[in-house]
Parts: C-alpha cells; structure tokens; sequence
C-alpha cells in the first residue's frame, strides 16, 4: 500500500495574505507557507486562487512555476473554478514528481474538470455530489458512478479518480458522521483512491479542539481506506497521527524516529 | 493474444554509491527493478564482488585457501596477490583480531596492519572491518577511518551502540563511506540510517549491512529482511531505506560445519574445498538474489564464481 | 484472488435498472465483490463477462502433482512473489541428469552417484528426488532401457525427449511412477499432449522464446490439457533467469493464468560445466521461482548448503522452525560429557550447535520441547522453565542416558538456575554466556 497523501491546504486566496501575494505576484509570502507545509510533510500543495476570472491563467502559471522551481518540481493541485487557468498551470507543470490534480470536479456543473483532467493526463479530485450535498450513500454512490464512468470513458485510469465524500460538519450534521465514513469504506472496498477537506468537521469549534477532531477524524478515515486528505500539514497532532496510521497500516515502516522524518 | 509482460520498473532507485577513489574505483546501487530483473530495466551498476583478508593474515586460513597464497607472510602480501584474483572487485580487510574476548590486539597494531595492506591494496577499493565488538570498533574503526583517509573505503561498521563515534570519524571527519550494520531488524535498519543521516553523514555515503547468515542457517530472515528493505526502498520510495546493501559472506559460511567437517570424520560428503566453496557461492548468490550490492567472499574460486554469475546474469 | 468491486464494475452493464435489487450498478459490483450478492442477480452480464470474473477468481497458479507413492512432489500453486508477504507451499524439487549420449560407465555411475545424497536435516530427509533422463537423437545408448534403469532408482523422473514415438515408448514402461513428460514444443504439442494425456502424465512445455512457450501453453489449454509445466530454460543464463520470473510474475502479480504453471530449470544447460556456476545458480532459482532445479550431477557439495536454503525459504513466516527434542552429542560427546541444554527453535539449535562444534569440547546438546520458539520468548511464554526440565529430563530418561551431572543453562535464563537446581537434585546447574558466539571461549575457559 501507498503512503497517505496529504495536500497541503495553506496556500488559499481565503487567506488575506496569500490573497494580497497572489494579487500583487509577491514570491515571498507564498514560499513562505509553502516551505512551512513542506517541512511539516505534506506531499502536494494546493494552489487555491480562487474564481480568478480575469488573470486566472497567468497567475496560476505563476503560481506553479514559482514553487516549482524553488522546491524542486513539488507536486500540485490546481485549484480554481477558472478551467481555463488550470489548462495554463498544467501547461507549465513538471510532473517529475507526481501528476497535476485537478481540484475539483462534481457530478453537476463541474463534471467537464473529468474531461480536462483526462486530456491532460492529471488526477482529479471528484466530488461526490450533485446540485447540493447528497442526500445518502446511496446517492453518493451514484454520483461516484457517474464520476468515474466519465473518466473511463475518457481514457482515465482509475486510480486517477480521487473521490471525495465531502466532509460534513459535527457542529450540525454530526448524525452523518458515520455516512461519510461508510462511504470511504465502499470507496475503498471499489478499489478506488479517496480524498477530502477533511478539517471541514470541526468547523466552527474552538481552535485548541480542532486538531483533536481532526486527528480522530483521520485515523478513522485511515481505517475505513481514505488514501488522501486536503489538510493543514502545520497541524502537528494531525500529522503525527497520519504517520502513526501510515505505520499500522503497514503503508511505512517504522523506525524509532518515525515522526522526525 | 501474445504475452506482453507488465514492466517491473519502479520510479524510485537505490542510491548509487561509488567506492574507492582511483582509477578502479567502482559504484554499487542506482538501479530501480528488482535484483537482475534487467528485463524491467537496465541495471548499470552490476553487484561487487570483494575479497577478504584478515589482520591474521594466513594464520586462520584453512589449507584450501592457504594453496592460492603460497608465498606470502603478511596481511599486505595477500592483499597483493589477491588483487591479481580474477573477478576482484575490492578488497576487504577485517580486524578480527581487535575481539577483546579473541586475540586483543592492539589499535596501533592493527592500525599499522591496515595501513600496509590499504597500501598494498593499491587503486583497489577498500572496505575496513571491526571486530564485530561495538565497544571496540568504536575506537578501531574510527582510527581505521583515520589511516585510510583519502581512500573513500567503506568502514564496516557503525552499529546501533557505536554509530555516533564511527558515523562521525567515518562518515563526517575523514569522508569515508559509512557502513551500517544492523542484524536482520528492518525497522533498526532503517532508524540507523535516519540517525546517521541526522548527525550529518551524507545519505548518499551510507552502505547498508543489514545481517548475513550461511545458506540453512536461518537464512530466511535475511532473506526476508532484504527483500523488504528493496520493496521498501523502490515500491514505498522509503529515502531511509534507498541506500545500497553490503553483505559479508565468507565469515559466515566458512565457520560451517559443511565448509569445516574433515573428509575423515564425514567420508560421504566429499572433497571438503568444494563443500566449503559451494557453500560460500550458494549462500552470495542467495544475498544477490534477495538484494545485495556487493558481497565479501574468501576463495578464490568462489570469488571468479560469483564474478561470473554476476556477468552473465547482468 | 479477490476481485475489487472496480475490476466487477468494469464488466457490469452499468444501467443502472436497479432490476438486482441494488441502486447502482456500482453497489452492485460491490456486494458482488463481497460475497454478498450472485452475479446471476443482474440480468444483462453478458457471458463472456462472467466468464472472465470467475477465471479471475481462481487460483492465480494451478497445483501439479508428479511421482508417485512416497515419490509424489506437489509443484506450484503458489500465491505471492516474495516469502515474508505469505508463505511458499511447493518446495523446489531437484533433479540430477542422465543422458542416452552417455555411454554406459558414466550412465552407471551417476546412477550409483544419485542415491549417495540421502540424509535427514530438521526432520526431513534429504534426497536427489528427480532424475532428468534427457533424449537426444544422437545418443547411443537405448533410451528405454536408461527409463528403465532410472525409474529402479524410485525417483521422479522428467523425460526429456521432444520425439513423439520415443516419448510413448519409454512412457510405456515408466508411466506408473507419474513422471513428467518434458516434450512438447510449437511444433509437436498435439501429439505430445495426446501422449501424455493418454499416459496421464503432467506434461512440460517448451520453446525457443517466452512468446512461443506462451502461445504453445495457450494451445495446449485449448485442447483441455491443464496438467502442465513450463521449461523455462533459455540459451543462456540471463533469459533463463527472465524467463522463470516473468512467468511466475505474469501468474501471481498480473493474472495471467497462462503462465500459472510450475517450472523446470534446467541448469546443465546454461552452467555449462561450471558445477560451482550451477550451484550458485541453484541458489537463485530456488529463491525465485524454479519448481524443479535440474542439475548436471548434484552431489553432497550442492546439495548440503541448497536444501538448508530451501528449508529456511519454504518454512512458514508464521511458524517457527523447530528441530526435535532429544539429546545431541556433539564432538562426539558421551554418557560422561557436560550437558548443555537450549529450545528447540531451529535457529537457536544452528547457533549453538555450530558454536559448540567449533569449541572442539565434547558435550551433550539436550533440546528440549520449547514450542519452536527463542530462549527468552520460550521463558516469557512458559515453555521454558524449571517445570518444563523437570519434566522433559523425566520423559526422556536423562538420569538414565547420562552420567555426567554437569548442565549448562542459557544466559538469558539465568534466574532458572536455583528452581532447576531444586526439581534436578544433584545436578550442578551452570550459567551460560548471554551470546551464543561467547561459548567457545566459555567451554574452553571452563576446561
């Protein structure tokens, strides 16, 4: 078994600083936090830059060969609603160290990210969700389907579907909890790779639970067969945890310093 | 349909890892399939084969080995003709005599033994055994790493109990190649290198001993251990684990009772040099199978065999 | 092995006419995958598609039995690449040659040669168990007649012959004993397949190259003959060694069941006379994938460190290695000799036996029953301890076989020694170094 792959969630126009360095092509903040996650474990990093209508191609080819070349062709996931800019960012991409993701496709509006992400031999991130959150995994499943039929019917291999059950929030839908987990279990059982903004759970809690949440959350996710996570790799607790899953999952071997590398 | 087969190629490799700093200077590791699997990919740098020599020099040999040394006294003039030996990749000298439960002898003695046979050696790449006591080797090996600076030879080796002392001198103050030794424990395999890599040894630097054992003697948990640290190191792209493995053979197998037993006392068996070399080529050919780099072998016989196998298999 | 419900999917009509009950074709596959719903459920999977999910469900590697009586070896049906993710279950089987090019002296004494390896390691008896009787046309000596001196010898043999006419006549006076027929090529298959069928004997496969030994195995399933071997010897060494892994790697990684047979590796072809060369090689083909290993002549040089080789590679990761209990003498130890006694975990049994025959000190070597398991494992789990002495000295009658009363314990047990010096009155109870490798030096100190 594979490594769990954590996507490095900091570089996001949500933040008003990224934001600020993103507007005004400021290098220094965006290595910054890009360093920090790498330190910290992360595999790939995302490059959120937001709907970005109107310089969206030029900023994410920017964006990508600016961390590229400084950070020796780390893998990305392209994440904008503007396909268009993610069709520059890959035409720039070195996939040396791993295949661009598409971040994000779904089964309504976005379905066509499938198609992109196949002519362009990328992974995409599928969200299982139509217009609006699935009702149950019975519906999540169909959406899967439909997902990853798209995907094989474009010449995809499978394994290139990163199928995301959308995490849902405790703080109101902690009833669902355990849909969400099942579903990474048939995910899982189907063979299929798995991933998620997987701190969305703990939205809204107070800053000392989160972590907390979030590595209970990972290490039953890890379980259930999740093989991906769009996290906060500056959150130790959560990284500490994915590494000692990595270890029982037997996806890594142990060594006493397992945490130190 | 006709066959096509699934390419076996892995996107990580073992680090490469050149010894010796002549003009026979040579590199183990760098290669991203399985052991000869050369149908999935070339493998550029083919295994090595050593010869080992004692501080003992013809003292402890058996009568087998002694015929191919005639002539010879000291350590330094084995060294000599046995890099004349067919098949001689590098050499390999080893301090047994440093054992403070055997002969205890002492650092200056070995030391100076070591500085002629490195002398003798050569453009012949080196490696430099302790001797197997951590406590010793910890000064023996660190005033080897000393006396053969220069010679980037691979100092065999720094253990769980003594890796600070010879990581540092070998590895850190006078830029020999750090051997790693750890005793079919995968998991003490790999913290080994994270501890000599976080006490500044180059990765790059680090050849890994990870246990030996002779053919029937509990073969199978090196056997295992090795083939794990390969599935590790290419399939999971385990950094810790990427460094090339180095197996000595001969002080294995020619302590066996296969390799030992006189011709008197087991009649059925047969002519004892031949026992002793099929047991000797047996066993490194199971080690190169599972995954070594290099092997350390005694006969010369064995030795030209190995080579052999190794060519014809690379 | 088990089918993921992609690989089901894949195949499924994906309609989603919920006609099986299910809401998805998908969760269809899935449950499918599980066990938990019959494929005959759906409606519209086709037949061909079914077919190829339940070739995919079978073994990836067919099970062959050659020989007869005490000489039936089971070959293949293996189910992983490397020992440590499961366990290997068919030994590789060695064979020594014989040759209708020889001329009689040289037939006769590797006939006289092949029954000389026969001795006992770890409970099993150690024995050339195949001769491989090779046909060439240009050979003197009568084939059938070699069959038949080979076949008094009550070893599997493997009939090398590619003649269609000879290969029926030398079946007809050995197929009892279940032999291989090793014989049949791109150009002779159907004949030979009628041979061996006819005789009911496993049939071997070979061919210039991989694809002609795959197309040959090919047809041969097509004409129903699923009782094979492939010979994966080659012109050389190197595609020798390419062509016995991919075919087991095609099997077990990729499933290709064509090349789900077990293998001949025929060593005397690509050693070339080089009999350390060929043992070397022994070595490797027995770690990777050689079911029978054929030598030129395999004698106690070989043999002694090659099938301890196998014993280690074949044993189960998850069972220890055991040796019996009972007394050993070593250097040829007497009633009068000092008594050391260690568990019966092989690996244990190897050190110490191998340390106290280097020491040259004659002593009694008392293996008793520790559940296969190492010193301290044995102690913490109590199947050493001063009860399981007691008891083990009573059951084998120690008092009564040795005189001396001198035992030497383990290190590690040191804390036994006043419990075993209470329940073995008389006995002067002796520690042990910790390190196996410490006891020359100990014994010799002690004389």
């Amino acid at each position: 078994m594979a490594k769990f792959v954590t996507i490095g969630e900091r570089l996001s126009t949500t933040a008003p600083a990224v934001n600020k360095a993103f507007t005004e092509r400021d290098p220094e903040p965006i290595l910054k936090r890009a360093k920090q996650q790498l330190d910290a474990g992360a595999v790939y990093l995302d490059v959120n830059i937001g709907p970005a209508e109107s310089d969206g191609e030029d900023l994410m080819k920017w964006a990508v060969q600016l961390l590229q070349s400084e950070f020796d062709n780390v893998p990305l996931a392209l994440d904008t609603s503007n396909k268009k800019a993610i069709e520059a960012g890959i035409s720039v991409y070195n996939r040396s160290k791993g295949k661009p993701i598409v971040n994000s496709a779904d089964a309504a509006g976005r379905i066509e990210n499938i198609d992109l992400a196949a002519a362009n031999d990328a992974i995409v991130i599928a969200l299982c969700n139509g217009e609006g959150i699935a009702k149950d995994n019975d519906e999540r499943m169909g959406f899967c389907q439909l997902l990853l039929e798209r995907g094989l019917e474009h010449g995809m291999e499978a394994e290139d579907l990163w199928f995301d059950p959308l995490f849902l929030v405790v703080k109101g839908m902690q009833d669902k909890q355990m849909q969400i987990l099942e579903c990474i279990k048939m995910f899982s059982d189907m063979g299929l790779n798995s991933t998620g903004g997987l701190s969305n759970n703990s939205n809204g809690m107070p800053k000392h639970i989160r972590p907390i949440m979030d590595s209970a959350l990972v290490a039953m996710c890890m379980m259930q067969g999740l093989t991906s996570a769009i996290v906060n790799p500056n959150d130790l607790r959560l990284m500490e945890t994915i590494k000692s899953c990595d270890v029982f999952k037997n996806n890594t071997l142990y060594a006493d310093s397992y945490l130190e590398i | 349909m006709p066959f096509t087969a699934k390419s076996g190629k892995f996107n990580a490799s073992i680090k490469a890892v050149t010894l010796g700093s002549g003009d026979k200077a040579t590199t183990i590791g760098g290669e991203n399939v399985l052991p000869f699997y050369t149908f999935d990919a070339p493998i550029e740098h083919a295994p090595k084969v050593g010869i080992e020599v004692t501080d003992f020099g013809m003292e402890h040999e058996p009568d087998c080995v002694k015929k191919y040394y005639e002539g010879c006294t000291t350590a330094a003039d084995m060294v000599k003709k046995a890099v004349t030996f067919e098949g001689v990749d590098f050499v390999s000298f080893r301090m047994e005599g440093g054992d403070p439960n055997g002969a205890n002898k002492s650092t200056e003695e070995l030391i100076a033994t070591l500085k002629e046979v490195a002398e003798a050696a050569g453009d012949m790449p080196l490696v430099v055994s302790g001797s197997k006591n951590a406590e010793r080797d910890a000064e023996l090996l660190s005033k080897a790493a000393e006396a053969v600076q220069g010679k980037n030879a691979i100092i065999l080796a720094a253990r769980e109990e003594n890796y600070k002392t010879v990581g540092a001198a070998a590895g850190l103050a006078y830029s020999q190649i750090v051997g790693a030794e750890s005793s079919v424990d995968i998991n003490l395999a790999k913290q080994l290198n994270v501890l000599l890599s976080q006490l500044g040894v180059n990765p790059s630097n680090i050849a890994m001993n990870v246990g030996s054992a002779s053919a029937g003697y509990g073969y199978e948990y090196v056997a295992s251990t090795m083939q794990r640290i390969k599935a590790a190191a290419l399939s999971q792209n385990d950094a810790q684990l990427q460094m090339p493995i180095i197996t000595p053979v001969a002080s294995e197998t020619w302590g066996t009772k296969e390799a030992t037993a006189t011709e008197v006392d087991v009649p059925e068996w047969g002519d004892v040099e031949s026992r002793g070399i099929d047991m000797e080529v047996e066993t490194a050919a199971a080690d190169l199978a599972c995954g070594s780099n290099a092997v350390i072998l005694k006969h010369p016989v064995s030795v030209a065999t190995v080579s052999k196998l190794i060519k014809e298999l690379v | 092995m088990a089918l993921k419900g992609l690989d089901i999917f894949k195949l499924s009509p994906k309609k989603n006419c919920k006609e099986c009950g299910s809401p998805t074709c998908m969760a269809f596959s899935m449950k499918v995958a599980q066990g938990a719903a019959d494929i005959n459920a759906c409606p519209y999977f086709s037949e061909d598609a079914k077919a190829q999910l339940s070739e995919a469900t079978a073994p990836p590697m067919k099970t062959v039995k050659v020989g007869a009586g005490d000489a039936e070896y089971t070959l293949g049906g293996e189910t992983v690449l490397e020992r440590h993710e499961k366990t290997f279950v068919s030994k590789t089987r060695y064979a020594s040659t014989l040759c209708n090019c020889m001329d009689e002296a040289a037939i006769d004494a590797r006939l006289a040669e092949i029954p000389k390896v026969d001795y006992e390691r770890i409970g099993e008896r150690m024995i050339v168990e195949m001769i491989y009787v090779n046909y060439s046309a240009e050979g003197q000596y009568d084939y059938v007649e070699l069959v038949k001196k080979a076949a008094a010898l009550g070893r599997t043999l493997v009939l090398g012959v590619t003649d269609v006419e000879v290969a029926k006549a030398a079946l007809a006076v050995c197929k009892d004993g279940k032999p291989v027929l090793n014989g049949a090529t791109a150009e002779n298959f159907k004949e030979m397949n009628a041979v061996a069928t006819e005789a009911g004997v496993v049939l071997g496969v070979t061919g210039k190259d991989i694809n002609e030994l795959y197309d040959t195995v090919k047809a041969l399933e097509d004409l129903g003959n699923k009782n094979l071997v492939i010979d994966t010897t080659g012109a050389t060494v190197k595609e020798t060694f390419a062509n016995t892994v991919m075919v087991r790697k095609a099997a077990i990684k990729d499933n290709d069941r064509t090349f789900g047979y077990p293998s001949i590796v025929n060593l005397a072809k690509v050693a070339k006379g080089d009999a350390h060369l060929q043992a070397a090689l022994a070595s490797i083909f027995t770690i990777k994938y050689g079911s029978i290993v054929v030598f030129e002549n395999l004698t106690y040089s070989e043999a002694l460190p090659l099938y301890g080789l196998r014993q280690n590679i074949f044993t189960d990761p998850q069972k220890p290695m055991r040796v019996e209990p009972g007394i050993y003498p070593i250097n040829g130890a007497d009633e009068n000799s000092i008594c050391l006694t260690t568990v019966d975990f092989a690996l244990t049994y190897f050190l110490v036996s191998g340390e106290l025959e280097r020491s040259g000190v004659p002593v009694n070597l008392i293996i008793s029953d520790a559940g296969g398991l190492s010193v301290l494992t044995a102690w913490a789990a109590g199947k050493l301890s001063s009860g399981t002495i007691e008891k083990f000295w009573k059951e084998h009658d120690i008092e009564g076989k040795i005189k001396n009363r001198q035992l030497i314990i383990p290190g590690k047990v040191a804390v036994l020694k006043g419990e075993i010096e209470a329940k073995l009155p008389g006995w002067e109870i002796i520690i042990a170094p910790a390190e196996a490798v410490q006891l020359v030096k100990f014994l010799k100190d002690m004389q």
